[in-house]
């Protein structure tokens, strides 16, 4: 360890700490733009002035350049310091425009708070601003030359963190300029991240321009649901439409960044055409009219068919909070057949796939990172798991060796990093090899070779299918439960509660009851008896346990409803009634209108996360989640190995 | 007077390699392969205290030796042959003239480091110096002085030249070498310095043309001969100086370092242009601070320079006479700063324009006296930039507010250059 004093403090680094960092940890921050803590440094805004009064280095110094040293003292406040860091501000100022009014970045710029907080208020410098020529980035990402301040962090998140080839700096003195050869859409998945890494407006998400100011947005922590890794994200909302996404930091997870899709998926929460509100054979009703005509007619179709005809089926994108309470619609309606998944294949896939993993074998993303040996069989990364795509160049620009397992003729895959191709495990130096990681779908190629991988003491990153997976699959092991198409195949279903599931036309022809709980226009919702307008995840509080097995807490991000953007003001906008709701928020969570079917059944009603989950109930939303394994739960013996904060 | 370098200098054309060879041309280089270990070709630039010739002045020998002996891998020696500060035309005036003096030390200076493959980074401008090395290496091939196993030692050396898109911040060694990796030409972190990790990841030693065309000498004649070649005991060396500007006879001129300003001026250069009287004078090169008329009798080597408030630097010396406005020329040198910045670091890519833009409201009658001070912030704090070019951009402001700020507050009292130049 190494200590030092920095504003009269007495911090405690390890080795290799820079004076920035160790001043961050003891909540002295010191401004800075080109530094960033997955970037590294880079030495080149020169905003981070601290002055050294003793030591072995003396003199004004760049705090992120510094690697502390014994003895160190360190001023962040000296007016020598000070006076750089107000010099620094008003260099980037002199052809910064001051259009913070028509620019998105306005409230949350980087630049604007180190301009408050340098102390340059007052323009000495009389010559001409300069100008840029923007490129048109494609349909996502805005480009605004004219606001950079050569930070230099677009370009080393691009090309050397992302392994970008499309956008880079070019030019040089006053005429630096960051973009592509020629204009044109953005190539890497991961160009989101511009945005979020930019300290001021130059790139802005094009996608939600002009919609909103910071301190508009309705905004939680949040988990992505558009794959299995579970990136912990922070979704802006207002006026009940989802304007943009940003990478929330999770260093166990995402670190700093999400990929594209997690950040421009938006379309379906924002659809106007969503369900939202109950439907009985395709008529308007109100809540408990809809659940006692369903609770009837569930009693119908038993007398009909026998109880047992009744299939409940969930999916891997519900949350742990319905899923969990699924098995008691089925105590409550007779159902006689508890359906996690639709396909066989998945069912078994997953199933398999989650028993290799506990907390000696799951590999969390971070341990991609800092592998030294991965192996790559059977998933497309930057389909299956874009993040771990990143995770793994990561590991790659560390220099650990990557190694695709694949039969020669498969077509090259454009992934971020170089790998060795070879056609089976056994080609792969797995022994004497340190910090290996086997990165794998859940296809029989891949099952083949985890056990032998496991034996060779590698740790298992398996990209599921859902965001909830590995819950949904957890809960098919502890309740006894049929894929929804065996179901079908049996003949046995007549009557049909799908609860947020994607199910193909071909296995509803012919059920002559289906009730559907969802937000999104399904094939099952559209064939649906009745229809249960849920929230989507933006609109409630829930949990995803993600491919590792962790468990993650999402909040609340903004109250359903319409989004006043695209309705029309004629009939929607404004409300010509005093209604509680707003237009089309009259939508629940699925785990409380199963409930709500549960109670009018006469069942005793069901908290969601009871039982055995029941310690997932109080978890932070910006904590690391919990831990979940298939092992420790089967015990029904809840050991702190293995559950406790990780 | 010993003239280690130009002595081979045929007027009008490049010596030959027959002729360098025939006028005890790589005697040096037989010597040195026999008879030296590398340590001793090492220990023998150490002693001669020769100091890098580019501009930094920093121990050629000593900057060999900081490349550690037992690394791993491949070890790099490149030779700077990017000159661009203005002012500056030596490494040119070397190369067109003799290419094999450079071709014999840097194949002296590879043994002594323990190198195989050497580069000779040149500008884009420097077009006849890079056929004449070309040339000059093809010949030493094909004599057995490059390539394998050199004249029977064992030892065995390629050199390749690189012609570079070229920039001023190209001449930094760090950004030497990401041009030459064909990386953007900008700075690295220092440290790790180069001679630990540079080109390609491997140790590496930067110097100049000068510096290594010096080294045949040193090993043929002696550490101690070419100590005592300089007029001041702590200096060593002949050094090649150019003159330009307000005297009688321009160039560049091989002479004992040590050699008084005056004295230069006077007999190497015939005096002042007639009508011309000293003024000022930049003493190596562009971002160095000015003399003045009171700085004449001043040795021109690295310590008395630097002791009178200035750097010795290329030894490019541009004399101003009476009629020179010296907010003039310090913006003329601004301007070139200014754009040569490479854009990595906030203080140089800003500072600088702001500078330029200073200077120009005071020339052009639009100076107020705040600007002085600014003009002082700038000089302070633009040392904080990320490289040496900020700090050494601003040298000539420096001088100008030291020695020339009457002649600068004039401009700002009577609102326009007193000389009537204006832009």
């Amino acid at each position: 360890m190494i200590k030092l004093v920095i504003d009269g403090k007495t911090v405690e680094v390890a080795e290799g700490v820079t004076v920035l960092e160790a001043a961050g940890s003891v909540g002295i921050p010191i401004p800075h733009f080109c530094w960033h803590p997955a970037l590294g440094k880079a030495g080149a805004c020169r905003l981070c002035a601290v002055k050294m009064l003793d030591g072995p280095i003396k003199g004004v110094q760049m705090s992120c350049m510094l690697e502390c040293q014994n003895g160190m003292v360190v001023s962040t406040t000296d007016p020598d310091a000070l006076a750089m860091r107000r010099q620094v501000i008003e260099w980037l100022m002199i052809n910064h425009p001051h259009d913070c009014p028509v620019c998105d970045e306005g409230g949350e710029c980087l630049l604007q708070d180190f301009t408050i907080a340098g102390g340059h208020g007052l323009r000495r410098y009389t010559g001409k601003k300069r100008t840029y020529h923007n490129q048109y980035l494609g349909t996502q990402i805005q480009h605004e030359m004219n606001r950079c301040i050569q930070c230099y962090r677009c370009v080393r998140f691009y090309q050397e963190y992302a392994g970008g080839k499309d956008f880079g700096a070019m030019g040089s003195a006053g005429r630096v300029y960051y973009g592509r050869a020629e204009d044109g859409q953005l190539e890497s998945p991961f160009s989101g991240n511009l945005v979020d890494i930019c300290p001021t407006g130059v790139f802005t998400d094009k996608t939600a321009r002009f919609r909103a100011r910071y301190w508009d947005y309705d905004i939680s922590p949040s988990i992505c649901p558009h794959c299995s890794l579970g990136c912990n994200t922070l979704p802006a909302a207002r006026y009940r439409e989802l304007l943009k996404v940003m990478a929330r930091r999770n260093d166990t997870i995402n670190g700093w960044f999400i990929c594209d899709r997690g950040r421009f998926s938006k379309a379906s929460v924002n659809d106007q055409d969503r369900p939202r509100d109950p439907l009985v054979n395709g008529r308007r009703v109100g809540w408990d009219e809809a659940v006692d005509q369903l609770a009837a007619r569930i009693k119908e179709i038993g007398k009909l068919y026998g109880r047992e005809t009744l299939a409940i089926v969930g999916s891997s994108r519900l949350s742990m909070e319905a899923a969990s309470l699924l098995h008691v619609l089925q105590g409550a309606t007779g159902a006689g057949s508890l359906c996690y998944f639709v396909s066989e294949e998945e069912a078994v896939r997953t199933a398999a796939a989650i028993s290799h993993l506990n907390e000696g074998t799951s590999a969390s993303m971070a341990d991609v990172q800092a592998a030294g040996l991965i192996a790559i069989v059977d998933c497309d990364l930057l389909q299956d798991g874009p993040m771990m795509a990143l995770a793994v160049r990561q590991a790659w620009r560390k220099g650990a060796r990557i190694f695709l397992v694949e039969e020669a003729a498969e077509e090259p895959q454009n992934l971020p990093f170089a790998w060795e191709s070879v056609p089976s495990l056994a080609d792969i130096p797995l022994q004497g090899a340190k910090r290996k990681v086997l990165v794998c779908g859940t296809g029989e190629r891949a099952a083949g070779l985890v056990s032998q991988a496991l034996a060779n003491g590698a740790k298992l990153a398996c990209l599921l299918d859902g965001p909830n997976s590995f819950g949904t699959a957890l809960l098919a092991g502890d309740h006894e439960s049929t894929p929804f198409a065996r179901a079908v195949a049996e003949g046995k279903v007549k009557g049909l509660i799908a609860v947020e599931t994607d199910i193909p036309p071909e296995l509803l022809e012919g059920i002559p009851f289906i009730a559907a709980l969802d937000w999104r226009n399904t094939d099952t919702v559209r064939a649906a008896h009745f229809v249960l307008p849920t929230t989507a995840w933006l609109e409630m509080d829930g949990t995803y346990i993600n491919n590792e097995g962790r468990a993650q807490r999402f909040k609340k991000v903004m109250n359903a409803g319409l989004p006043i953007a695209g309705m029309n003001p004629a009939t929607l906008h404004p409300p010509r009634q005093h209604i509680a709701t707003a237009p089309g928020g009259d939508v629940r969570p699925a785990w409380k209108v199963v409930s709500d079917i549960v109670k009018r059944l006469g069942t005793k009603g069901a908290e969601p996360l009871s039982g055995k989950w029941e310690r997932l109930r109080e978890m932070d939303a910006e904590g690391n989640g919990l831990m979940v394994f298939p092992r420790v739960n089967d015990s029904g013996n809840d050991k702190e190995k293995g559950n406790g904060l990780q | 007077m010993e003239q280690p370098l130009f002595r081979h200098n045929k007027p009008g054309r490049c010596v030959t390699f027959d002729e360098y060879r025939n006028e005890g041309g790589f005697q040096a280089l037989a010597k040195g392969l026999k008879d030296f270990s590398p340590d001793q070709v090492q220990q023998a630039v150490i002693d001669s205290g020769m100091r890098g010739r580019g501009g930094a002045g920093f121990p050629t020998g000593r900057k060999w030796s900081f490349v550690p002996r037992n690394a791993p891998g491949p070890r790099w020696l490149i030779c700077n042959c990017d000159e661009m500060e203005p002012g500056t035309y030596k490494d040119r005036v070397l190369l067109e003239a003799n290419p094999y003096s450079l071709l014999e030390g840097m194949v002296l200076a590879s043994y002594a480091i323990g190198v195989r493959h050497a580069f000779i980074f040149i500008r884009r401008g420097y077009e006849q110096a890079a056929v004449n090395l070309r040339r000059g290496i093809a010949e030493c091939r094909q004599a057995g002085f490059l390539g394998e196993n050199i004249l029977g030692s064992g030892f065995s050396c390629d050199i390749d030249v690189h012609v570079s898109a070229g920039r001023y911040i190209c001449g930094e060694e760090t950004a030497l070498i990401n041009a030459l990796e064909g990386r953007r030409a900008n700075p690295r972190v220092k440290p790790p310095f180069p001679a630990i990790k540079g080109l390609w990841g491997g140790p590496t030693v930067v110097n100049n043309v000068e510096s290594l065309a010096n080294v045949p000498s040193i090993i043929e004649n002696g550490p101690t001969w070419f100590n005592g070649l300089a007029r001041t005991p702590e200096g060593a060396g002949m050094k090649l100086f150019c003159i330009s500007g307000h005297v009688a006879r321009t160039g560049c001129f091989e002479l004992p370092l040590g050699m008084p300003l005056d004295e230069i001026i006077d007999n190497t250069c015939g005096g002042m242009r007639p009508g011309s009287r000293f003024k000022a004078c930049l003493p190596g090169g562009a971002s160095t601070p000015y003399f003045s008329a009171e700085h004449l009798p001043i040795q021109m080597d690295f310590d008395p320079v630097a002791r009178a408030g200035s750097r010795l630097g290329t030894a490019g010396i541009v004399v101003f006479d009476q009629d020179t406005c010296m907010v003039a020329a310090t913006l003329n040198l601004i301007r070139f700063f200014a754009r040569e910045s490479c854009g990595w670091c906030t203080p140089c890519r800003e500072g600088l324009p702001y500078v330029l833009h200073l200077l120009e409201d005071i020339e052009t009658g639009k100076g107020s006296e705040e600007y002085i001070a600014i003009l002082r912030e700038h000089i302070k704090l633009l040392n904080l930039s990320f490289c040496a070019l900020a700090p050494g951009a601003m040298g000539p402001v420096e001088g100008l507010l030291n020695h020339f700020m009457d002649e600068l507050r004039e401009h700002i009292v009577k609102q326009k250059c007193p000389f009537g130049k204006g832009l």
